[in-house]
């Protein structure tokens, strides 16, 4: 008999280590980029991931998961977003600051956005990722970036 | 990309090259089957957790706020090349 219990799929190691494969190398070809909208699809990509992720309750788990496969420790509950940057983009490119940038404009796009609307469309149609970023962090979001 | 998703039983969410991966694991897995009964959804299940250790196919959350999967882009580009191999070959015919 066919169980009636929705199939779960466990997320693995590999598929863990295959995603944030997935995620640098969309940072690489933002960095091959010439075009200013590159960014978004990184991001995109973030968004993405951490969004289904969210969706099981186990964001936090698994940022944290994903920051200790790539040598980073924290004694504080992991920001999803800021961690998952960390652990895939290059730090000389994409500083302190603006990675806590990013993960604040993804957090408020998390908290604001249509399901159906690109990232990318929604940035924008808000004033950008800096008013994005500022729009969060004048709601109270900021203090949770830890990374 | 627009992505397509099909039901699987109802459970599983998945794009159309997923669900046709999926529909020839189906059959593989019936056809050496030995005695021991499998659904549809078992074998998708493991099909997809072993694409997704490959990077190959992605989880999502789609237009309906559920979880669904898609092929990753470099499976898309893969199978594109493929194509357009398969198609350069025909020509050479």
């Amino acid at each position: 008999m066919p169980s009636l219990e929705p199939t779960t799929i466990p997320f693995s190691i590999e598929a863990m280590r295959a995603s944030l494969l997935r995620l640098e190398g969309d940072w690489e070809t933002v960095q091959a980029s010439r075009n200013r909208d590159a960014i978004y699809g990184y991001l995109t990509a973030v968004f993405e991931l951490i969004s289904w992720w969210e969706e099981e309750r186990k964001a936090v788990t698994r940022a944290g998961r994903a920051l200790h496969l790539r040598g980073y420790s924290s004694a504080r509950q992991p920001e999803p977003f800021a961690a998952i940057i960390l652990c895939t983009s290059d730090h000389c490119d994409a500083d302190d600051r603006t990675r806590s940038k990013w993960s604040r404009m993804l957090r408020y796009a998390a908290e604001y956005k249509g399901l159906d609307e690109p990232l990318r469309d929604f940035v924008k149609r808000k004033g950008g990722i800096n008013r994005c970023a500022e729009r969060i962090a004048r709601l109270g979001g900021r203090q949770r970036s830890l990374f | 990309m627009q992505v397509t998703i099909l039901k699987i039983a109802m459970q599983i969410l998945m794009d159309k090259i997923l669900s046709e991966y999926a529909d020839q694991a189906f059959e593989a897995s019936r056809l050496r089957r030995n005695g021991v009964q499998t659904t549809r959804d078992l074998v998708s299940a493991e099909m997809l957790a072993e694409l997704e250790a490959t990077g190959d196919a992605m989880r999502f959350v789609d237009g309906e706020g559920q979880v669904a999967w898609k092929a990753t882009p470099r499976l898309c580009d893969h199978l594109r090349d493929l194509e357009r191999d398969a198609l350069d070959d025909l020509e050479d015919i």
